[in-house]
């Protein structure tokens, strides 16, 4: 009985993480149609960025995160607005393929700059921990939480209520008609990729404090991004959340009762037979093109 | 170009390129023969590929998962037969890999072929994934403990210039089961597939089967091919079948050399080949970067690739030539 509350709450801590590291993925694939394979990367990146800022200034990792989100938004909008756009315009297998060209070079660059060896960020209370009742919580793992759960609801919030949400929104829903309202596209895909390279970013420093990475870690994140938006549907933070914790829970489920070297196996069981089944995702605005 | 060709002029030069290629070896230094034996192996992947890939435009992002079904299947029975005499090894390897292959695309096409465009890549990246850490973690496939093949080269034949031999065959028999496809009717309903399947279907054409022959044909050519590699191998496990670089590769083939053509992957294989074994073949630490950049300024810019870039110029040569007599 313990062991299945440990279970779960790991998987719930997990998933919060796999949800923010999603987010930004489910964005642009729902705004943009865009099915962005250098996620990873962007993630990596804020969690490297972390590194060295929290080294050089000798700063706790978590309060970079408002500096990383504003470096990487910038990267992600000059990202957006000079290379994938043009890929945007032209078939739909073009974003996924110049998306990916970008993922091996970064890949190459950050292994020549970091080196391809395991890094960790250690912030200060990285082993404390306390207890609920006879459930263990790592102050990290919980912090962390903590931390994805209130991005995710201030960036729900962004869509929601501001104007650029607003604005975003229309352009998910109707292109053509935004555009016609005086909506400058171009811009709008540039600042929903410069939103979503920063919750990325945001996601990486929270990965890095957790697990260790490395530069081939991209791919890892990118499929789990993948997985994640499948589940719980496509374009919000709620649907990312939903599929997040599903994911997670089922993640450590499977380490811990089928096999440590299973959770690949039934998390592409998951997706495929969810395609199948449920291709509009758990929650999501059902989206045409899967079929 | 080859439209205005008959079929039996067609063939003879399929042919006679095949017996210069085939003799090629024995005046080429042997690493190139290692290189050529790469080059023909992958342009046979790459037209397998492009059957369902090209043809119908469902682009799958899993298709090594065939190869490693081939390999490992034709690796397991022909280790049931260890007195077997060896010219009768190889062919019942095919089979078993050719059956194996054969049924599983058969079952997986029901459900995944239902998905359309990058969903179906993604779905088939998940075939792919699940396939791979089965093999490696269910003890009767020993896909971590490693499978050994026989040797099946003739004694007095030189194994490298065998398999680059089989290699060739293997991937002129591909060339021409793909260039039958694309004459026949089947091959005209594939091509409507990818141009609009709601039309298409809507106009009588059964794309749901015509999808289905062209997933298993492409999976079983697949499978087969697969069964040759790993026997060139003498040795896999499953990290050495299962590669998340062939399944990029397979789509970079067609990208490079022109999607939807039949000899496009076939220039896009040589070209790719070439360049990163002999080119970069000595610059390891930069081959990502060298593949990515590849990749970036391809989408940029010649999305039809080679083909589409020679179609492009003479287009517009013609174009110009027309002009002045108005």
């Amino acid at each position: 009985m313990n062991l299945i509350a440990q279970t779960l709450a790991d998987g719930l801590v997990l998933g919060g993480i796999y949800a923010l590291a999603a987010v930004g993925f489910s964005l642009i694939f729902g705004v943009l149609h865009v099915i962005n394979l250098s996620h990873g990367i962007i993630v990596l990146m804020g969690a490297y960025l972390a590194l060295i800022l929290s080294e050089t200034l000798h700063i706790d990792p978590l309060l970079t995160m408002p500096l990383v989100m504003a470096i990487l938004a910038g990267v992600g909008y000059v990202y957006q607005r000079f290379l994938i756009q043009y890929a945007v315009d032209s078939t739909p297998f073009a974003s996924i393929l110049l998306t990916f060209g970008v993922a091996l070079m970064m890949n190459n660059i950050m292994i020549w700059l970091f080196s391809p060896d395991m890094r960790n960020i250690t912030p200060s209370y990285a082993f404390a921990s306390f207890r609920l009742g006879p459930i263990a919580f790592d102050a990290v793992r919980v912090s962390c939480l903590a931390a994805s759960l209130v991005l995710l609801s201030c960036l729900a919030a962004l869509l929601k209520y501001t104007s650029l949400g607003r604005v975003i929104r229309a352009t998910a829903q109707q292109t053509m008609a935004a555009r016609l309202c005086g909506v400058n596209v171009r811009h709008v895909y540039a600042m929903t990729f410069a939103v979503s390279a920063a919750f990325a970013g945001a996601a990486g420093i929270v990965i890095g404090i957790i697990l260790p990475f490395s530069p081939a870690d991209e791919a890892i994140w990118t499929l789990n991004a993948f997985v994640v938006v499948v589940l719980g549907g496509v374009g919000s933070p709620a649907g990312a959340l939903i599929g997040g914790l599903l994911l997670g829970i089922v993640s450590t489920l499977t380490a811990q009762y089928i096999g440590p070297s299973f959770p690949n196996v039934t998390m592409f069981l998951l997706l495929v037979l969810l395609l199948l089944v449920r291709p509009q995702g758990l929650l999501g605005n059902a989206f045409a093109p899967s079929r | 170009m080859n439209a205005k060709l008959g079929p039996a002029a067609f063939l003879a030069i399929i042919l006679a390129c095949a017996v210069v290629l085939a003799i090629l070896p024995f005046v080429m230094p042997p690493f190139y023969v290692r290189v050529g034996q790469l080059m023909l192996y992958s342009a046979g992947l790459a037209i397998a590929w492009a059957i369902l890939g090209g043809f119908a435009g469902y682009a799958s992002f899993g298709h090594a998962a065939f190869i490693g079904v081939g390999a490992f299947a034709a690796g397991l029975v022909e280790d049931r037969f260890p007195g077997l005499p060896t010219p009768l090894l190889l062919p019942l390897g095919l089979l078993a890999g050719g059956a194996a292959c054969a049924v599983l695309s058969a079952v997986v096409a029901y459900p995944i072929l239902r998905l359309r465009g990058t969903f179906f890549a993604i779905a088939m990246l998940g075939v792919c994934k699940v396939c791979a850490e089965l093999n490696n973690n269910v003890d009767f496939f020993q896909g971590s403990l490693g499978l050994n093949f026989p040797a099946i080269a003739p004694p007095d034949w030189d194994p490298a210039i065998f398999y680059y031999q089989l290699y060739l065959v293997a991937g002129v028999a591909v060339l021409l089961i793909a260039w039958q496809i694309r004459r026949s009717r089947f091959g005209a309903g594939l091509l409507s597939i990818r141009e609009d399947e709601d039309t298409a279907r809507m106009l009588g054409v059964p794309t749901e089967r015509y999808k289905r022959q062209a997933f298993v044909i492409s999976a079983v050519l697949t499978g087969l091919l697969g069964v040759i590699y790993a026997h060139s191998l003498g040795y896999i496990t499953t990290d050495s079948v299962y590669r998340d670089d062939t399944n990029l590769s397979l789509i970079v083939y067609s990208l490079l050399g022109g999607m939807g053509t039949l000899f496009g992957p076939v220039i896009g294989a040589f070209m790719l080949v070439f360049v990163t074994q002999v080119i970069l073949a000595r610059l390891l630490d930069f081959h990502l970067f060298a593949t990515g950049l590849l990749l970036v300024v391809l989408v940029l810019t010649a999305p039809g690739g080679i083909i589409g870039l020679v179609r492009g110029f003479r287009q517009r040569r013609r174009a110009k030539n027309v002009a002045p007599a108005e």
